[in-house]
């Protein structure tokens, strides 16, 4: 069910069948009981009139009985143009009067019909409704018949009737586009709550194990699933936090041995074997530095807020990294922007980015070449080196862990690339290589903007 | 020179004492923070090398109180704790010098040696590189054994670059120290003197040269063409 993603979709969908339906169902029924209403009105008047009739009815001295009508009734039961007939049946069902021409009753005597008689009659082929009371005159039960033409029928009643579906019964479809139309504000309003947490929803992420969802003002139904995402939450963020405790636990395990070397190694007399272990010490150093670095990326959080002057960051990444350039006739230069530029970022992490940027940089820079780092205050910055460049195949391969171009090579750029790339992942920022018209490669970290408090 | 020496690992104190001992230091050396209050309260050190992964309390606590107490005594952080997160946080509560596990000896005592030559400390009137030498107090210039006449300008210049070798020093701190606040520095003021002495150390035979770092500052540095 992809086609109703949304609560509000799906209500309006099945509303609109729900209109549909009722639309066509509600005119009908009421159609149906306004017929049935108009019908008893006409029952209850011939029913009137057939009490009316059995009133003139005497009985004789010498048994039977005389229809005794005034004569200003007579012209409405006259068979021609009247509106009713009638015919009084004695028990045996003879007929002993009748308002039609040709005397015969108007249907036929059933003791069994109550309610009432629609019956066509042949000539016109109009429907004549009809009804029997009983009515005792003189000890005698008589049957009262009373009929009425429905081609005839009472003007009022017959126009309610017919006049209903194009007066009245329209009106059902614009109250019910109104009551759907108030529908959606009603959801609307009541899935607020909802909105607002998914918005809340929306800016958690590794950046933000902090935040939690509001419980408060939401619909008791939803309040379940809220609170699971929130412990949900939690677990994730004691995930990382272990994830932070362990590396700070296993950056001094691994360091605390390794200092003890270095002091041995330091302390050995002085000599090739000396200097070749201390070489090994540094660089097994570096990696588990780095290896430390990556790991504490892993779990690292920049907060929304924080701050970083990326010309500073830089100058001191420059400075650090000047001796060594130095120490292999290598010219490193800052340049670019002479002011601070403030960018979203944890300055150390920054730093640490810039630092392996630039160490990388001055290891494929032939000795007697240059590294310029270059910040521009739209958040950039770029490590430029004189080396031989990064082919077009190993732009994005370059910044893995432990990526070398060839396996068998030792010592390849180890993880200085990934944990750039994983401060700026962490940053919201992004990193990329490409080569230099003249020669080298240009590495390039763009960031974000401070948020300006 | 007597500094205090706070690290929790025996094997790690012995081989330090060791170093600090050819450098010129002795050191006496305690295991927790509480034993290092304990000694603080009743004696002076010339400076303090203080471990910040201490079994019974973290040593920053123990930095925090010294610095509160107003006690300025240089203190030189060691840890383990190289953490993205760590670096910054060790230095906001009060530390001179920082410096990650493992270390160098020879940078441990350079950089001990450092902190005591900063003003105000009884180690700095002699500041050495190379075959150069600057004594602060005198501001006398010895290149190779024999004494030049430098100029003010170019030797508070090279008196920089001195305290800074190694490292780079910021173009900002020669025109702080320069021209102070109320200078008019020209834009290449810094340069014309670096320059000057960059020159003269090259004619009297130095063995230390005088880097640009463009867009940063200046680094001393040996120079091993010859």
């Amino acid at each position: 069910m992809k086609r109703f993603q949304s609560i509000i979709s799906r209500v309006v969908a099945l509303h609109v069948v729900a209109i549909g339906v009722t639309s066509i169902l509600m005119p009908l029924a009421l159609f149906l009981l306004l017929d049935q209403a108009a019908n008893s009105l006409h029952r209850d008047a011939l029913r009137s009139q057939a009490s009316t009739i059995a009133g003139f009815l005497r009985p004789q001295p010498g048994g039977g009985v005389a229809l005794d009508m005034p004569a200003d009734l007579e012209p409405l039961y006259s068979g021609g143009y009247g509106l009713y007939a009638y015919a009084v049946l004695d028990q045996a069902g003879r007929v002993l009067f009748s308002s039609r021409i040709d005397g015969e009753a108007l249907f036929p005597p059933d003791e069994s019909r109550s309610g009432g008689w629609f019956m066509r009659r042949r000539g016109t082929g109009s429907v004549l409704l009809g009804i029997t009371v009983v009515r005792t005159v003189g000890d005698r039960p008589y049957r009262i018949q009373v009929g009425q033409d429905l081609a005839h029928r009472d003007v009022i009643v017959d126009d309610i009737v017919s006049s209903f579906f194009p007066r009245v019964a329209w009106i059902t479809f614009p109250i019910l586009l109104a009551l759907f139309l108030f529908d959606i504000l009603v959801f609307r309003r009541a899935l607020e709550p909802v909105r607002a947490a998914s918005t809340t929803a929306a800016t958690i992420g590794p950046m933000r194990t902090d935040v939690r969802l509001p419980e408060q003002s939401l619909p008791a139904e939803i309040v379940p699933l809220v609170r699971a995402v929130n412990r949900a939450l939690d677990r994730l963020e004691s995930g990382f936090r272990a994830q932070r405790d362990f590396t700070a636990d296993m950056a001094h395990e691994l360091r605390t041995p390794l200092s003890i070397m270095r002091a041995r190694v330091d302390a050995l007399e002085p000599g090739a074997a000396r200097d070749a272990l201390r070489a090994d010490v540094v660089a097994m150093t570096r990696t588990v530095s780095q290896v430390l670095d990556i790991a504490e990326l892993e779990s690292f959080v920049v907060r929304e807020d924080a701050r970083a002057d990326l010309q500073l960051v830089c100058a001191e990444a420059v400075g650090m990294m000047a001796p060594l350039a130095v120490d292999s006739a290598k010219v490193i230069s800052l340049s670019g922007a002479e002011g601070p530029v403030w960018v979203r970022g944890h300055p150390e992490a920054l730093f640490r980015a810039v630092r392996n940027l630039i160490e990388n940089a001055i290891r494929h820079t032939p000795n007697g070449g240059a590294v310029d780092v270059e910040v521009s205050p739209d958040c950039v910055v770029r490590v430029l080196d004189d080396g031989p460049g990064v082919p077009e195949g190993e732009r994005e391969s370059i910044f893995r862990r432990f990526w070398r171009r060839d396996r068998r090579e030792s010592g390849g750029r180890g993880l200085g690339l990934a944990i750039a790339a994983r401060v700026a992942e962490t940053h919201g920022g992004s990193i990329a290589v490409e080569n230099r018209r003249g020669g080298g490669a240009a590495f390039t970290l763009r960031l974000q903007p401070a948020v300006v408090p | 020179m007597r500094v205090l020496l706070v690290e929790d690992n025996g094997e790690l104190v012995a081989l330090l004492n060791k170093g600090l001992a050819q450098g010129g230091f002795s050191a006496d050396s305690v295991a927790t923070a509480g034993d290092a209050a304990h000694v603080l309260a009743t004696m002076r050190y010339a400076a303090i090398v203080l471990d910040l992964g201490l079994p019974d309390d973290d040593g920053l606590t123990l930095l925090r109180d010294l610095r509160r107490r107003g006690d300025a005594t240089p203190v030189l952080v060691l840890t383990a704790r190289d953490g993205v997160s760590d670096r910054v946080n060790g230095l906001r509560e009060g530390a001179d010098d920082y410096m990650a596990k493992p270390f160098a000896m020879e940078e441990l005592v350079a950089r001990l040696q450092a902190l005591l030559r900063r003003p105000g400390n009884l180690l700095g009137r002699r500041l050495v590189f190379g075959n150069v030498a600057l004594d602060t107090e005198g501001r006398q210039v010895i290149v190779g054994g024999t004494v030049r006449a430098f100029p003010a300008r170019e030797t508070a210049v090279l008196e920089i670059l001195l305290r800074r070798s190694g490292n780079v020093a910021p173009k900002r701190l020669f025109e702080d120290h320069l021209f102070g606040l109320s200078g008019d520095v020209g834009s290449n003021a810094v340069e014309v003197y670096v320059h000057r002495l960059r020159k003269m150390l090259a004619d009297a035979g130095a063995t230390v040269k005088i880097h640009t770092v463009r867009g940063v500052g200046y680094l001393m540095a040996e120079d091993k063409s010859g």
